[in-house]
C-alpha cells in the first residue's frame, strides 16, 4: 500500500493574514487534527508567507514530537507537519 | 554649509542644504530600518504580545539587547560630544498620561498586528492587513484632535517632578554613572541567556539577519539617526500631518482647523549648527515633514526591497475580514495614542528609554497590560 495514497492531506492556506495568525490557526489545526495526525491518517500543509512563522510553527510542531519540513513555493513557504517515522 | 533657516508666518520659506541632509539621512535611516527589520522579523508589537500569547519571551530579550546597546551608544556619543541636544527635544515631565497612552498603545499594536513601523514596513513587502493598520494610524491621529484640548489639560494636571525629564537628572547624577553600571549588569545577563541557549532561535529562511545582530544594528541606525538629525528616530507627528493634508486636500480641512493642528511641539535652534527646527501637526511643510516623513517613506520601501529582492513581494487580496477590520481599529488606537502619550514605541524603546526618560520608563511600562489585553481580544479575532 503506497503512503501518498492512504495519507489525507489537510491544506491550511494563510498567506496574507494578520500577524501571528500563521501560528496561533497552525497551532488550533493541530490540536484538532491530533488523533489523526499522530497515527499517520492525516497530513496539514500550510501556506505562509509570515517569514518568522517558518521558524515558529516547526518549533512548536516538533516539540509536540511530529516530523516538520519547511520548502519555499513560489512567493510562500510551504510548512508540512506529519507523524514522526521511527 | 549650514544655514539658519528663515520663516515667514511660521512656514518654511526655502530647502537649505541643512534640512536637505536631514531629509535624505532620514531616507538612508528609514531604509535600512526596514530592511533589517523585514529580515530579521523584528517586530516589536510581538516582543510585548508573545509573552502574554505564546508565553515566550524571545523577542523580549531581543528588544532588551535593542535598548541597552542604545544607551551605550548614545552615551559614549554624548560623550564625544556628538549629540546635539541631550535630553532631545519633544521630551518633558512625567505625567501619568505617559502610562495610559502606553497601555492604549500596547493595545493597538497588538490589534493592528504590528506597531507604526512594523506596520510600515509588513505594508511595504505588501500586507493588506497594515496597508488598514496604516489607514487607522491616519485616522486615530485626526481623532485625537478632539480630544486634545481636554486630554492636555488632564497631561498637565497629571504631570510630576516638574522640570525633570530623566532619572539621572532627578538624582542630579552624571547619566554614565547610571547608564554604563547598568550596560554591565545586563551584559552579564546576556550572556547568561547565551549560555543557557536563550539567546537565538532556530535560523530563518534564507536571507535571514539573526534577531540579536539586527538589535544592534538597528541600535547603530538609531544613533546615527540622533547624531545626524540631533534628535533620535520618531515618526507619529508625521501621521497627523499626513491625516491633515489627505483632510485639507480631500475634505476641505474643516477637521484641520482644529487648535491642535496649528500646535508645533517642535521648536528649537540645534546648538551645533544653527538651523532652526520647528514644527507641528499642521498641513505644512516644516521641520517635522523634513524630519519624519523621509523615515516613513525610507521604513516602507526598505520593507518593500527587503522582499523584492527575495522574491517574496505579493500582495495577497484574500484576508479575512474581521482581521482588516482589527488592524483599522488597532491602528487608529495606535495613532490615537502616540499623540496621548505623546510618542510611539520606537520614541521611547529606542530614544527616551536608553537616556532613562520618565516619560518613556512609565510609556513602556503601560506598552504590557495593553499588549495583555490586545492578545486576548486577538485569539477571539483570529480563528
Amino acid at each position: 500500500m503506497g503512503e501518498n495514497t492512504s495519507v489525507k492531506s489537510v491544506s491550511l492556506d494563510l498567506r496574507g493574514q494578520i500577524c501571528p495568525a500563521t501560528l496561533l490557526m497552525s497551532l488550533k489545526r493541530l490540536n484538532e487534527m491530533k488523533g489523526d495526525l499522530k497515527t499517520g491518517a492525516s497530513r496539514l500543509t500550510i501556506l505562509t508567507d509570515h517569514r518568522e512563522a517558518t521558524v515558529t510553527v516547526p518549533e512548536a510542531a516538533s516539540n509536540m514530537g511530529y516530523a516538520v519540513s519547511v520548502t519555499k513555493q513560489d512567493r510562500h513557504y510551504v510548512i508540512t507537519v506529519e507523524a514522526s517515522r521511527g | 554649509m549650514f544655514v539658519r533657516i528663515e520663516y515667514k508666518g511660521g512656514r518654511l520659506t526655502g530647502m537649505l542644504p541643512s534640512l536637505g541632509w536631514i531629509m535624505a539621512a532620514g531616507l538612508a535611516i528609514g531604509l535600512s530600518a526596514g530592511f533589517i527589520m523585514h529580515r530579521s522579523d523584528f517586530c516589536l508589537a510581538a516582543a510585548f504580545r508573545d509573552i502574554f500569547l505564546f508565553r515566550n519571551p524571545f523577542m523580549l530579550r531581543m528588544v532588551l539587547l535593542l535598548v541597552v546597546a542604545t544607551a551605550l551608544l548614545f552615551e559614549m556619543a554624548r560623550g564625544l560630544g556628538l549629540l546635539a541636544f541631550y535630553p532631545f527635544p519633544l521630551l518633558g515631565a512625567p505625567s501619568l498620561s505617559n502610562i495610559a497612552g502606553g497601555a492604549l498603545f500596547g493595545l493597538g499594536m497588538v490589534l493592528g498586528g504590528g506597531c507604526v513601523v512594523g506596520t510600515l514596513y509588513k505594508m511595504g513587502a505588501g500586507s493588506l492587513v497594515s496597508v488598514a493598520a496604516f489607514g487607522g494610524l491616519l485616522a486615530g491621529s485626526a481623532l485625537y484632535a478632539a480630544i486634545h484640548p481636554l486630554w492636555t489639560s488632564f497631561a498637565r494636571a497629571a504631570t510630576f517632578f516638574r522640570g525633570r525629564i530623566t532619572v539621572p537628572q532627578l538624582l542630579g547624577i552624571d547619566p554614565a554613572a547610571v547608564v554604563f553600571p547598568a550596560a554591565i549588569a545586563a551584559a552579564f545577563l546576556f550572556l547568561k541567556w547565551r549560555r543557557e541557549g536563550k539567546w537565538g532561535r532556530p535560523a530563518g529562511p534564507s536571507g535571514s539577519i539573526r534577531p540579536w545582530a539586527a538589535a544592534v544594528l538597528l541600535a547603530v541606525v538609531g544613533l546615527l539617526a540622533y547624531v545626524a538629525v540631533g534628535m533620535p528616530v520618531g515618526i507619529t507627528t508625521s501621521y497627523a500631518k499626513m491625516a491633515a493634508y489627505a483632510d485639507s486636500t480631500l475634505l476641505g480641512g474643516s477637521l484641520s482647523d482644529a487648535a491642535y493642528f496649528r500646535t508645533t511641539p517642535l521648536d528649537v535652534v540645534n546648538p551645533a549648527t544653527g538651523l532652526v527646527l520647528r514644527g507641528g501637526p499642521g498641513a505644512v511643510f516644516d521641520a517635522i515633514a523634513a524630519v519624519q516623513v523621509p523615515v516613513v517613506l525610507g521604513i516602507v520601501l526598505g520593507g518593500a526591497l527587503s522582499a523584492i529582492l527575495l522574491r517574496e513581494f505579493a500582495i495577497r487580496w484574500r484576508v479575512p475580514p474581521a482581521q482588516l477590520l482589527a488592524a483599522f481599529l488597532g491602528g487608529s488606537l495606535m495613532g490615537l495614542a502616540s499623540r496621548m502619550a505623546p510618542g510611539c514605541n520606537i520614541w521611547h524603546l529606542m530614544g527616551g528609554l536608553p537616556i532613562l526618560a520618565f516619560q518613556s520608563i512609565l510609556f513602556v511600562s503601560g506598552l504590557f497590560p495593553g499588549a495583555w489585553i490586545g492578545a486576548r481580544a486577538l485569539e477571539l479575532i483570529v480563528s
